[in-house]
């Protein structure tokens, strides 16, 4: 398989290094139309690409690493010259974008997953795990927390334009948004209120969302990119008919350091335990063993949508403050 | 100063009784609906009993403790406050808001102090957070994460679970506390309650609702989650938790206000333990009852808080009916 990266910021350089580690060929990287990314192009011995086209001649597979409001164009364009996509998430900047990518896909005989990459985080893993096993009994009330400051576009603040990242709702909270429908099945309704606490002007950076699902359950998301840096705390806790279990990577770090303030920070912060290989690299290489037909995707494009008509229906309550149904995921026909 | 408690139905009363023997007071009986569960009481734990509540309040007493089931608060505080006496009374005030109201009008009138059980008020890790908010080190509160959940409260009385006694399942339970301890930290007051409820938990042993999720706004514009589910197993190592998280635009804090405990594997205590070294809460609930009562003070959690808080809890219970946001008045 023949790899194009296109998007050369944080996540494609996270990428880059998640194709070193399997036996898949970076062969192509590209960025801004023009702006052929050198510097990342040469630390994987892949081709440079000034456009998307010269890319798309080189690759069977197209990763779409870009700002969220270009997944939409990169993706119809990849799978019109037939390739195949792995797109960052969100899937799209809105879920009509994200049908017309699936249906555009579908069309054109070519698969399409989508970087749901918290469900390949061996602690998220694991309870998925542990909970589809019956340790616990069935999920009642669960709780999610993702916390953080909040993040920096590699080459303008695409991040704190609501109108190209969705902002923190389809940004951050949409990580959470999927957990909780992966745990404890569809959401029915959604209330949500935010605050923007930090930045004026650049929309809510803290946000809390209560889900109702289909079978019963309820669940509390905590989403903030209100927290100073560097922290980024993620936590969870699902509380079953018969056990309970949690997460706080603040508590189970096995390494904790103690440093003086630095202004040295990540444009984006990944949150991560140390493990023998990055998340990101385990959700590649899964997803190149699902383009070979080798195996049942962990995350379906379907799910990425969902997860947007989640994330759609909170930003309608925050805007209206009213409870809001969660669309219905009907996949185009 | 001579103590009478009225009734042991809840069952902090018997860690009231050591506290108010450690605060020097006199605990000079106790009457309770239930004469069989009263007696019994009163033999482990080496009280008086006594017959009839106009005899326990004939007995020269300075205060009385009140912890009956929630739907008889009512009816206890009125009796005691007629007598002149003041009153610490169990949470949550009452089980509807024309009880709370009429039983905190009743000390009012009689002129007697009102004390509301919230301990919270009296922990030290929650009243650091009070004092690192109230220098203003951390800048304005924007918003607010808290968790006060539970074991199945009728592992220990029956009655936490009958509607008609208790008022309701987790919400009347548990909102109250983190609802008094947010009005306290953002002195300011809940306009509108939004709750999802369910009743998955023990969902054959009890009718009410065990899981809860609660999210409050302030007048300010802040807001604040309360998880009250009783969603601790009951092989838990203790009875639940109260932690919260502040979020504010200098920084974060987040505290956890029974962390001050060791780690015990093994042994006698089984698989793991969690006894606690941090203060008592309920000490300090009950020294400044005692305080009150001898110095003629205001306590630092009033019947108003009780009231205040209680309405939090039936404004969540009333959403939770209705699936929507409700509008609280904040001054009724
Ligand atoms: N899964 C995760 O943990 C995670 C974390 C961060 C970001 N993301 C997602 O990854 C995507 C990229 O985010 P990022 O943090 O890497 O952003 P970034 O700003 O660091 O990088 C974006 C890159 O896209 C390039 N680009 C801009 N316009 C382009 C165009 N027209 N064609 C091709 N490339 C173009 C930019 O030059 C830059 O190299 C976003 O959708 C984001 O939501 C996911």
């Amino acid at each position: 398989m023949r790899i194009g990266i296109v998007g050369a910021g944080s996540m494609g350089t996270v990428h880059a290094e998640g194709w070193a580690a399997t036996d898949a060929e970076l062969v192509a990287v590209c960025a801004e139309p023009g702006e052929a990314p050198t510097e990342l192009a040469a630390r994987h011995g892949a081709r440079a690409c000034a456009t998307l086209e010269e890319l798309l001649d080189l690759v069977d597979v197209v990763d779409v690493c870009a700002p969220t409001d270009l997944h939409h164009d990169l993706t119809l364009a990849a799978a019109a010259a037939g390739r195949h996509v792995i797109c960052e998430k969100p899937l799209a900047r809105t879920s009509a974008q994200a049908r017309a990518m699936i249906t555009a896909c579908r069309d054109a005989g070519v698969q399409l997953h989508v970087g749901h990459v918290v469900r390949f985080f061996p602690e998220y893993a694991l309870a998925k795990h542990t909970v589809d096993r019956g340790a616990i009994g069935v999920p009642a009330v669960l709780r999610f927390t993702r916390a953080s400051y909040a993040p920096k576009g590699r080459d303008d603040d695409w991040f704190a334009d609501p109108a190209r990242s969705g902002g923190l709702l389809l940004d951050l909270m949409i990580h959470d948004l999927d957990q909780a429908r992966w745990l404890a099945g569809p959401v029915t309704r959604v209330l949500a209120r935010s605050r923007a606490t930090l930045r004026p002007g650049s929309g809510p950076d803290h946000c809390l969302a209560v889900l109702t699902h289909e079978q019963g359950a309820i669940t509390h998301v905590e989403a903030s990119w209100a927290y100073p840096a560097p922290v980024f705390r993620t936590r969870f806790e699902v509380a079953g008919t018969t056990g309970v279990l949690d997460h706080d990577s603040d508590r189970d770090a096995p390494v904790r350091t103690i440093m003086a303030p630095t202004e040295d920070l990540a444009d984006v912060p990944i949150p991560g335990s140390p493990m023998a290989e990055s998340p990101y690299t385990t959700e590649l290489r899964h997803f190149l063993a699902v383009l070979r037909g080798q195996t049942e995707p962990v995350v379906r494009a379907e799910d990425g949508l969902a997860a947007l008509l989640m994330a759609e229906a909170a930003e309608r309550s925050l805007h209206g403050g009213r409870v809001e149904s969660v669309a219905p995921l009907e996949v185009p026909a | 100063m001579r103590i009478g408690l009225l009734s042991a139905a809840h069952l902090h009363v018997d860690a009231y009784v050591a506290n108010l023997r450690a605060a020097g007071a006199e605990v000079v009986g106790l009457t309770d609906d239930d004469p069989g569960r009263g007696r019994a009481w009163c033999t482990a734990h080496g009280v008086p009993w006594v017959d009839s509540t106009d005899e326990l309040l004939s007995r020269d007493l300075d205060g009385v403790v009140v912890c009956s089931e929630t739907a008889a608060h009512r009816r206890d505080v009125e009796g005691v406050a007629a007598a002149g006496l003041g009153v610490l009374c169990e949470k949550p005030l009452a089980t509807t808001e024309d009880d709370a109201k009429a039983l905190v009008a009743a000390c009012e009138r009689a002129g007697v102090p009102l004390l509301t059980a919230f301990p919270m008020r009296y922990s030290p890790p929650m009243r650091e957070v009070a004092d690192l908010l109230g220098a203003g080190v951390l800048g304005e509160v924007q918003a607010a994460m808290g968790t006060n959940q539970g074991e199945l409260p009728m592992r220990h009385r029956a009655w936490f679970v009958e509607p008609t006694r208790s008022g309701g399942g987790a919400l009347m339970d548990h909102v109250v506390h983190l609802a008094d301890v947010l009005r306290w930290y953002l002195d300011d007051e809940v306009v509108e309650v939004y709750a999802a409820t369910n009743r998955l938990l023990h969902a054959p042993t009890v009718t009410v609702e065990t899981g809860g999720v609660v999210l409050l706004t302030f007048a300010s514009g802040v807001f604040a989650s309360i998880d009250c589910s009783w969603s601790k197993p009951d092989v838990y190592p203790t009875w639940g938790g109260l932690r919260l998280d502040l979020v504010a635009s200098e920084g974060v804090v987040g505290v956890d206000a029974f962390a001050q405990r060791l780690t015990v594997h093994g042994g006698s205590d089984g698989p793991l333990a969690w006894p606690e070294w941090g203060s008592d809460a309920n000490q300090g609930l009950i020294d400044d009852f005692v305080g009150v009562l001898r110095e003629e003070r205001p306590p630092a959690v009033t019947g108003h808080d009780g009231l205040a808080a209680t309405r939090v809890a039936l404004a969540a219970a009333r959403s939770a009916e209705l699936g929507t946001p409700v509008a609280l008045d904040p001054a009724p």
